[in-house]
């Protein structure tokens, strides 16, 4: 989901909740999801209220609300042609839906590493969502260092939503790791950013097992 | 500093027990192999010393034993003065040294200072046991991802390798990771060991940590 940080693309934010779109494509059919793109606009819309709901029961259980923040988008017209074009497929809408399953985007970003898992599995429990795919790459990280859960979801038995859940580490990692990979210039430096880029991935995924290590000795003492 | 002293002839293990005692080391004397094999698989030293001729089983054959079970605490055979081509096998096998009888036991002395001091070297290699690679150029701790470890848990997870599927008790690992480090308490290897094993689950590693809090800890494969 690159496409989350790129600047060409709306913002709209609701409490700590963002969502992104391409303006050009709010209120026309020209896209490549066509007709789709408002019934796509309400899935979004009602995974990301699914989401509240179950932040919001977690905070009443456990007296903290375990996300940092969450963003949602619709992957711009732009990417998933160019995604389409790269993958040898025709840019239809039909392709655009259901061969490539992130026309739909969530990310949702936790504090700590049991937390990813909690919402993982409050995500499995939801009744009109069905996960279809799990690639988890925090336990099988990507040979970069990239770590994150990904979830490709049903909903409605019809469109496909890909979750990507991660802690912020990751977060901020996957950010830095984008910079990197847009950077115009090609140098003598790539091999060694993405030498150390790998070394700050192992070493963030390593603090973050401290960190959920430490907070588990907390909770204990409490 | 813990030695294990193998030698059959009861006047000599005595005067080497004696000596090693009165330059503050903590021996334990066997009197043949089969007794040396059988306490090297049930607890840690920091050095071995080896008679070669001993009954129910060489010294050779308990060398060739412990190395093949990952064993890699240091060596020094006692070898008469004719075998030559034990001193050879004996090297050949996994030996750190030898000493060729007689000899003073100021030499004696200044060889186990050496051995021992060499048990730290074995920081300049990679460790590997079940799935795990442990590098100490880089403290990466590896097996399906990897990890980067600090230098603490890289010392203590080097010692649990070290002694694989031996229990290690609380007072043995602060004496060893926590040498001259009075404010470890432990607790702190309670904690320690439980970052090690959040790791471990974080490298999918089919290696586990066993022991209670305070009590003794031991790397097995599970």
């Amino acid at each position: 989901m690159p496409e989350l940080s790129g600047t060409q693309n709306y913002t709209v934010e609701f409490n700590d909740f963002t969502m992104t779109g391409n303006s050009d494509s709010e209120n026309d059919s020209s896209t490549i999801y066509g007709p789709h793109l408002a019934e796509m606009r309400r899935i979004l819309r009602e995974v990301v209220d699914e989401i509240t709901s179950v932040r919001a029961a977690l905070k009443d259980e456990f007296g903290q609300d375990p996300v940092d923040h969450c963003l949602a988008r619709i992957k711009s017209d732009e990417s998933m042609r160019e995604k389409l074009r790269r993958k040898g497929l025709a840019e239809t809408a039909d392709n655009a839906l259901f061969e490539i399953k992130d026309a739909i985007g969530v990310r949702i970003v936790c504090s700590f590493l049991n937390d990813v898992y909690t919402i993982r599995d409050r995500i499995e429990a939801l009744s009109d969502i069905v996960v279809t795919e799990e690639k988890d790459y925090i336990r099988h990280s990507k040979s970069n260092g990239y770590r994150s859960d990904h979830l490709i979801v049903r909903v409605r038995g019809k469109y496909f939503v890909e979750m990507q859940l991660r802690t912020i580490s990751m977060d901020t990692w996957a950010a830095l790791e984008h910079q990197m990979r847009y950077k115009k210039k090609r140098t003598d430096n790539d091999t060694l950013i993405r030498a150390e880029l790998k070394r700050c991935a192992d070493e963030l995924a390593s603090t973050d097992v401290s960190m959920q290590t430490i907070r588990d000795m907390i909770m204990m003492d409490l | 500093m813990k030695i294990l002293l193998a030698e059959d002839t009861r006047d000599m293990n005595r005067a080497i027990s004696t000596i090693l005692t009165l330059e503050k080391y903590d021996v334990e004397s066997v009197f043949d192999g089969a007794e040396a094999l059988e306490r090297l698989k049930k607890d840690s030293f920091d050095g071995i010393i080896l008679d070669i001729m001993m009954p129910k089983m060489d010294g050779l054959q308990v060398l060739k034993a412990i190395r093949s079970s990952g064993i890699l605490t240091p060596v020094l055979l006692l070898t008469a003065k004719a075998e030559i081509d034990d001193r050879v096998t004996g090297l050949d096998a996994g030996a750190d040294d030898y000493l060729t009888k007689p000899f003073a036991m100021k030499e004696l002395l200044a060889r186990v200072r050496s051995m021992t001091r060499r048990h730290t070297e074995y920081s300049g290699r990679e460790l590997k046991y079940g799935d795990i690679v442990l590098n100490a150029a880089n403290f990466e701790l590896a097996g399906i991802n990897s990890v980067r470890l600090s230098i603490k848990e890289f010392e203590l997870m080097q010692t649990l390798m070290l002694n694989a599927e031996r229990p290690l008790d609380t007072r043995y690992i602060l004496e060893h990771v926590w040498a001259n480090e009075p404010e470890a308490r432990p607790d702190t290897v309670w904690l320690y060991i439980s970052y090690l094993k959040g790791k471990l689950r974080s490298v999918d590693s089919r290696l586990s940590i066993e022991g209670e809090r305070g009590g003794s800890f031991r790397l097995i494969k599970a």
